[in-house]
């Protein structure tokens, strides 16, 4: 017993003056890794029409473009696939806090102008402590219709109106691919008939593979529980090109408007009809306050 | 004590012995210089786009009887005037996910007596470890020991990105400089 510990302690003596355990050394003063949170789960702020769990940084402001073409199948040769008729949105958002994301965007689709507010709740992460397992935010936007009614009966301003809520929950599952699903609600304050419901439901599905550093694959997809007569479930497959400073994303959708609630709940073209849109949003970022760094 | 337990009574001699050897191995943890927040700045320089860098805890390790030295660093400390920037270099350039470290290890060579006020000009010659791939390296440093026994270690090196493996893709070729320069301030304390 005894000749072990003092055997033990010359040991210990002796590691203490070898040379090549600087590095274990180095391990036990270093500070303990910190929490490593999922970043950069998806490449924009939207997948392609439907927002991701991903904000601008805080201090940072972003510039979104969008645009959808006509549908391929009204006279393509004619409208040359589309490209003469063009929808445009754009938004500006600001984050103030990296939690954050507040902006407003009109889209030309029925003249329509929106707010909208993100606000991220838990960072998907690994580490030691307690880890969530995904990125939860929850998304919400007011949109007023501008375009004249044409049913001959007098409204009100609330008429126009429109509001959408969504809690974002998504997962990056490894370097490559992200999942996300996010229950959905738009609330119209009038809806066409009688039997239609002011509340629509819905869930929608998103997703991103990552097919270089660069470029990635997207989808996404809403399925809706109680549709609006004549529309159909939004279905969109894109392309995300990242370069440096912007995000250009490519996409191919059966939903023609921008607006939050008239992609999601009014959509009427059909993919198996041909009445597929080509479309892009370009999103640039701007700092307007930079962390301190030097 | 209950009775018939064997006494378990190191001699004399003995314990002084375990005594000595313990000491010994404390004083020659006492022989480390300890630093926790040590300072690394890099700047990339282009006609494009200068692109800079820095973080301020970094950890180094430096033993005053062999000189031996090693130096850390998160690479997701680094912070950037622009978060994507950051996202970016992270992201695509340095794979920190994969690659959560910097490291560079090796020995002082030159002359230095840290118990001694005074500045010394030395080299650092040794491995440095970025993106997973390892580099020889030997750089310039000054170290500077005041009279109350703080030393202080600085050194600027280049650093280039293709000897690590970082790939730079030909469309951000002309904002990403070849070589890139690097800027260390160490503050290192008897343990």
């Amino acid at each position: 017993m005894k000749r072990i510990l003092l055997a033990l302690s010359l040991g210990l003596a002796a590691s203490a003056w070898a040379q090549d355990d600087l590095l274990a050394e180095l391990d036990a003063i270093a500070p303990p890794a910190p929490k490593a949170y999922a970043f950069a789960t998806f490449k924009g702020t939207r997948i392609i029409n439907q927002q991701s769990v991903e904000l601008p940084a805080a201090g940072v402001g972003q510039f979104v473009i969008g645009h959808r073409f006509g549908a391929l199948n009204d006279r393509p040769l004619y409208n040359l696939f589309g490209l003469d008729v063009a929808q445009i949105r754009f938004e500006y958002s600001y984050s103030p806090v990296a939690w954050l994301n507040y902006g407003a965007g009109r889209s030309s689709g029925s003249k329509t102008y929106d707010a909208f507010a993100k606000v991220r709740f838990t960072r998907q992460s690994r580490g030691p402590g307690f880890n969530w397992p995904v990125t939860t935010a929850y998304y919400t936007n007011a949109t007023v219709v501008t375009t004249p009614f044409t049913d001959g009966f007098e409204h009100f301003f609330s008429d126009r109106l429109a509001y959408t809520h969504q809690f974002l929950m998504a997962r990056k599952m490894n370097e490559a691919l992200s999942l996300q699903v996010v229950p959905t609600l738009v609330h119209f304050n009038l809806v066409q008939t009688m039997d239609e419901s002011n509340d629509q439901w819905g869930v929608a599905f998103g997703g991103r593979y990552k097919l270089t550093q660069r470029m990635a694959l997207t989808a996404e997809y809403l399925l809706r529980a109680n549709p609006l007569d004549q529309t159909r479930n939004p279905l969109s497959l894109g392309i995300d090109i990242e370069t440096g400073g912007h995000v250009f994303q490519f996409h191919l959708t059966n939903a023609r408007s921008m607006a939050d609630p008239q992609w999601m709940m009014q959509t009427p073209g059909s993919w198996s009809k041909g009445d597929i849109f080509l479309g892009f949003n370009i999103t640039r970022v701007f700092t307007h306050k930079a962390p301190e760094f030097r | 004590m209950l009775p018939g337990r064997p006494k378990t009574k190191i001699p004399m001699k003995k314990s002084l012995l375990l005594l000595v050897t313990l000491c010994v191995s404390y004083s020659a943890m006492a022989q480390k210089l300890v630093s926790r927040d040590t300072y690394v700045h890099f700047f990339s320089e282009t006609p494009v786009e200068d692109i800079e860098a820095s973080l301020k805890d970094g950890v180094g390790l430096v033993n005053t009887e062999t000189k031996e030295f090693v130096f850390q660093v998160n690479i997701q400390s680094f912070t950037f005037e622009k978060a994507l920037m950051q996202e970016h270099f992270n992201e695509n350039y340095m794979e920190s996910t994969k690659y959560p470290k910097g490291l560079f290890k090796g020995k002082i060579s030159g002359d230095v007596a840290f118990a001694k006020a005074g500045t010394y000009n030395v080299k650092l010659v040794g491995t440095m470890n970025i993106h997973g791939k390892d580099r020889a390296m030997t750089i310039p440093a000054t170290i500077a020991v005041s009279k109350e026994g703080l030393v202080v270690l600085e050194s600027t090196f280049i650093i280039k990105p293709t000897d690590h493996d970082v790939e730079i893709p030909s469309l951000v070729v002309t904002k990403i400089a070849k070589e890139i320069e690097v800027k260390v301030k160490s503050t290192l304390r008897a343990n």
